[in-house]
């Protein structure tokens, strides 16, 4: 037990306390901003649900992964495919999209579950050959491809693209079919570097409806997607109505500065210029830079740095090969989220429905980020072991 | 599996942290421009965006008489207002209706009207939504007591203090004070407030003429609002500050004196002093109670106001123009002095003056025989003065009454100025497109015709007569005097003060004088206006007394009288008395 506490990543835990306490502190600024006495108390429910989150965690990391991935990884798998399936036909439905199964959301439970099973088949030391191969990129595909499509089908891109770098670099580290792997990649990065280009000659200034309707139907986004990569192309556009909120969130970190107005003392969200409804999830990183500023920002910045980086290296140290894969799996997960949702916030990517980790206020979500970093705690703790 | 896992594969898992690493310094250096570089200008986003100002208005200036009477005052008023902001819900619809029905609930309560419909509060809404919107304005006592009683039951109404305007003296001086309407805040900064108050504004009278005197300066509030434009809180920037008080020349005695005359009458009247212009009284009848402005003007009495022939809104004193008549034969005798004729010369007067195929009566239908300038005037001969206009020509006539203010503004500091007529050639040519024939000029030299003039004017007129300077007249009392020297002989103005002395001792108007502590100087006029069936008289009076030393200039018209002599001396009379006392009898 001692070599285990020894091994056990104190920096990187510390680091996902830290942000646990910011991030309460975040929602408690957003939630009290709010006129309905429901969102006054959600930064209690928020130390509630981590305390959950914290046994969870405490759970997966001193338990042995490769006996839990061993017996649960199909099985876990085979239960998301199902909640899937149950949340399109009986979820309940919050701003535009079916996510929500009795207070849960199985999408977000799904990439835990989705990244495991990769790990668990590409890594296993009785790995098959010819997963190496091109059946093996076919079976990934599969793999990804079915949870990827009913998660769409809510809809909620957000949460599938954060899957994709992940997936890709598992696929990567785990030596499947590099050549293919490798113009797959390029090919995803044509298509999205194509679909900007496209919208941006749909809109640029001087073109015509004519010409913007013949390109936009070859386009495969839907309409709000559209609108959201038009104010990412051109964010001074319409500043009272498509533009809106990158403004608001814009000026809500902009005006933050050096040092912040000070906890609670966020006039943008405090007079909810901010729009509300999304002040406490996908745009609480504006809520925080504003009453923290610059300083605050960078803080977060290097606690994230320090919350991933030891995982990264937990994965570089593995010698198990499921370890390295979950790991670093795992540790990309978390990351696409955290650049993607600060990107969009400061009009770096298009504006995607997607939560910051330990910031912002979804529960499932808290606890599924909780599980991940346990287990790759585990991985630290196990993975360099022979097995028993 | 470390067997199995190649060099690149390590590389490749540490090419993973060193993307961490690059995406987040790719953030922070974005983040350092969003919150160092450009932090400025979004400060000054986030400040803006939710303030909105607002002109306030601070509450008017009184208007007093001279002696400190209150002629124009303003009362405590309380209206009962509602702030949107403790209405918010989540449709704009439902908004309106919660404050709808709100406003119901307190009306049935307190015992008030629903003043106020649904289309007026959703304007409000999507107009001023920052501001609180008045509900009952000027609330009775009984009201406001049951609404204070109650105040708990009603979160988000208020009682609100403010001003509305009173005339303590009724109809006294309604002309010349005017009323007040209701507008924005009005002041060359004012386009780049979001809200303006509504404040008083002076629509007729002193109230418009000194409009932005009295209303005094504004003030401003920086209200916070937050997304939807509801008021978070608001912070008083500069405090409105109360307008000065105006005191005017008028002479609440004398005014109340002129006005005693004029009831029933129609007609008007014009008293200043002529050595510094000050006002006295002016009275225009029929008149009004200018309270009834206040706050509207009930439709009912505006169309009443509309239909009535004889215009009681209508400032006769400086704004009606009327033939002066025989008041104005002192100009006549003025001019024919200046062009030469002799004082002392008589004339013929066989009761008719002809001058091609016109014939011209005169008052006494059997002639006065041969008679000088001086009992001309006395008198109120027409042939001598028609005789005496032809001699000295159209020229030195219209020179003369020009030089004694007529057919000129007075440049009273009141919106309603009328500068009259003083017709010649060209005036004629291009008004009736006629020429000028020596039968004008005789009619013009008794005060018919096309000349036309105000009671206002003809005051000031006799007041030059008499102290040889013509006075701006003036109603603040603050105001410069402006006083300039008629262009006449001291020796002509006395042989015409000599003249007007001696119609009030024994002459048409010796009505006028009796019984008043001073000496009168004056002169009647009995101005004939229509034909036929409209034909009627104006009948004037002017004086000046104490006819040595003249402290006092009447002029009085009364349309429809009989003659200037009968009709207007006697009211004149009483309005003297007022000023200077009666004569004890025996005296």
């Amino acid at each position: 037990m001692t070599a285990a506490l020894r091994r056990f990543n104190w920096i990187s835990f510390a680091a996902m306390l830290a942000l646990v306490a910011l991030g309460t502190a975040a929602i408690y600024s957003a939630g009290n901003a709010r006129e309905a006495a429901v969102f006054h108390g959600m930064w209690k429910a928020n130390l509630a649900t981590a305390a959950a989150g914290l046994l969870v965690y405490f759970a997966l990391a001193f338990l042995d992964y490769r006996r839990y991935l061993d017996l649960f990884a199909v099985p876990a798998y085979a239960g998301a495919l199902v909640l899937l399936v149950a949340v399109l036909f009986a979820g309940s439905s919050t701003y535009g999209g079916r996510r929500w199964l009795f207070g849960f959301q199985p999408s977000e439970v799904s990439k835990l579950c989705v990244l495991g099973m990769l790990a668990w088949v590409y890594g296993s030391a009785g790995a098959r050959s010819w997963l190496r191969r091109f059946p093996g990129l076919l079976a990934a595909g599969a793999i990804v491809g079915v949870p990827a499509a009913l998660i769409l089908l809510e809809p909620d891109l957000g949460t599938m693209l954060t899957l994709l770098p992940a997936t890709l670099l598992v696929l990567f580290v785990a030596r499947v079919w590099r050549r293919g792997l490798l113009v797959a990649g390029c090919a995803i990065g044509v298509a999205f570097a194509a679909v900007l280009g496209a919208v941006y000659e749909a809109e640029k200034p001087g073109a015509t409806a004519e010409r913007r309707e013949r390109i936009l139907r070859y386009v495969p986004l839907k309409d709000h997607q559209e609108r959201r990569v038009r104010v990412f192309l051109f964010p001074d556009r319409d500043p009272n109505a498509a533009g809106y909120t990158l403004r608001q969130a814009m000026i809500s970190i902009g005006s933050g500065g050096y040092a912040g107005k000070g906890f609670r003392r966020g006039e943008t969200n405090r007079l909810k210029y901010l729009p509300q409804s999304i002040s406490m999830n996908d745009f609480i990183f504006c809520v925080y830079a504003e009453e923290s500023g610059f300083i605050g920002s960078v803080v977060l910045l290097m606690l994230f740095g320090t919350l991933l980086l030891p995982c990264v290296w937990t994965a570089y140290v593995a010698t198990d090969g499921r370890g390295r894969l979950l790991a670093l799996g795992v540790s990309t997960l978390v990351f696409a989220h955290v650049f993607i949702n600060i990107a969009m916030s400061i009009g770096l990517v298009p504006i995607t429905g997607l939560p910051l980790p330990f910031i912002s206020a979804g529960r499932t979500f808290l606890v599924t980020v909780m599980a991940c970093l346990g287990i790759v705690q585990s991985v630290s703790l196990y993975g360099r072991e022979r097995e028993k | 599996m470390r067997e199995e896992a190649s060099i690149v594969s390590d590389l490749s898992v540490l090419a993973t942290g060193a993307l961490v690493v690059a995406g987040l310094v790719v953030l922070g250096f974005r983040l350092a421009q969003l919150q160092l570089v450009d932090a400025e200008k979004y400060s000054y986003d986030s400040v803006r965006q939710p303030v909105r100002t607002v002109q306030t208005a601070g509450p008017r200036g009184r208007i007093l008489a001279r002696d400190g009477t209150m002629l124009a005052d303003n009362r405590a008023s309380v209206s009962i207002a509602v702030s949107p902001e403790g209405f918010q819900r989540p449709s704009w619809r439902e908004t309106i209706l919660a404050i709808s029905n709100a406003v119901a609930r307190v009306a049935e309560t307190v015992g008030l009207p629903v003043g106020l419909s649904t289309n007026a509060i959703g304007r409000h809404v999507r107009q001023e939504l920052a501001r609180p919107l008045v509900v009952w304005r000027d609330v009775g006592d009984e009201a406001v007591a049951r609404f204070s009683e109650n105040e708990r039951e009603f979160p988000g109404f208020e009682c609100i203090e403010t001003e509305e305007r009173v005339y303590p003296q009724g109809r006294l001086a309604a002309h010349v004070l005017g009323y007040v309407g209701r507008a924005e805040t009005a002041s060359p900064a004012g386009a780049r407030f979001s809200f303006r108050d509504r404040e008083m504004k002076g629509r007729e009278g002193i109230e418009a003429f000194y409009d932005s005197y009295l209303r005094g300066s504004p003030g401003e509030l920086k209200v916070t609002v937050d997304a939807r434009g509801f008021a978070v809180g608001e912070e008083t920037v500069v405090e409105a500050r109360r307008g000065p008080d105006l005191v005017l020349t008028l002479d609440v005695g004398v005014q109340r004196a002129v006005e005693r005359q004029l009831r029933g009458e129609c007609g008007a009247c014009a008293v200043v002093d002529p050595r510094d212009g000050s006002v006295l009284a002016l009275a225009s009848a029929p008149g009004f109670d200018p309270n009834d402005f206040v706050p509207v003007l009930p439709q009912a009495l505006y169309d009443r106001f509309r239909a009535n022939p004889l215009k009681p809104l209508l400032n006769r004193a400086s704004g009606g123009a009327y033939a002066p008549g025989s008041t104005f034969k002192p100009v006549t005798a003025l001019a024919g002095l200046r062009a030469g004729w002799p004082a002392g010369r008589e004339s013929e007067c066989a009761g008719v003056f002809e001058l091609g195929g016109m014939r011209l009566h005169c008052a006494r239908r059997w002639g006065h025989g041969p008679i000088d300038l001086r009992h001309a005037l006395k008198e109120s001969c027409n042939v001598f003065f028609c005789s005496l206009g032809c001699d000295i020509g159209t020229n030195a006539l219209i020179r003369a009454a020009r030089d004694l203010g007529l057919g000129a503004k007075t440049g009273v500091d009141l919106g309603v100025d009328m500068a009259g007529a003083v017709p010649d050639g060209t005036w004629k040519m291009r008004m009736y497109n006629e020429r000028w024939y020596p039968g004008d000029l005789a009619q013009m030299s008794i005060g018919q015709g096309m000349l036309l003039a105000s009671p206002l004017q003809m005051a000031c007129l006799a007041g030059a007569i008499g102290t040889g300077f013509l006075a701006r007249p003036r109603l603040r009392a603050s105001a410069p005097v402006e006083r300039t020297p008629v262009p006449f002989a001291a020796r002509d103005l006395d042989v015409v003060r000599d003249g007007m002395r001696m119609v009030v001792d024994g002459g048409t108007g010796r009505l006028a004088g009796t019984g008043v502590a001073v000496s009168v100087a004056g002169k009647t006029g009995t101005a004939e206006v229509g034909r036929g069936a409209t034909r009627r008289k104006n009948t004037w009076f002017i004086a000046y007394a104490p006819a040595e030393r003249p402290t006092v200039a009447v002029a009085m018209v009364v349309e429809n009288g009989v003659s200037g002599g009968g009709t207007t001396a006697p009211k004149v009379n009483r309005v003297l008395k007022a000023v200077f006392g009666e004569r004890e009898a025996g005296e």
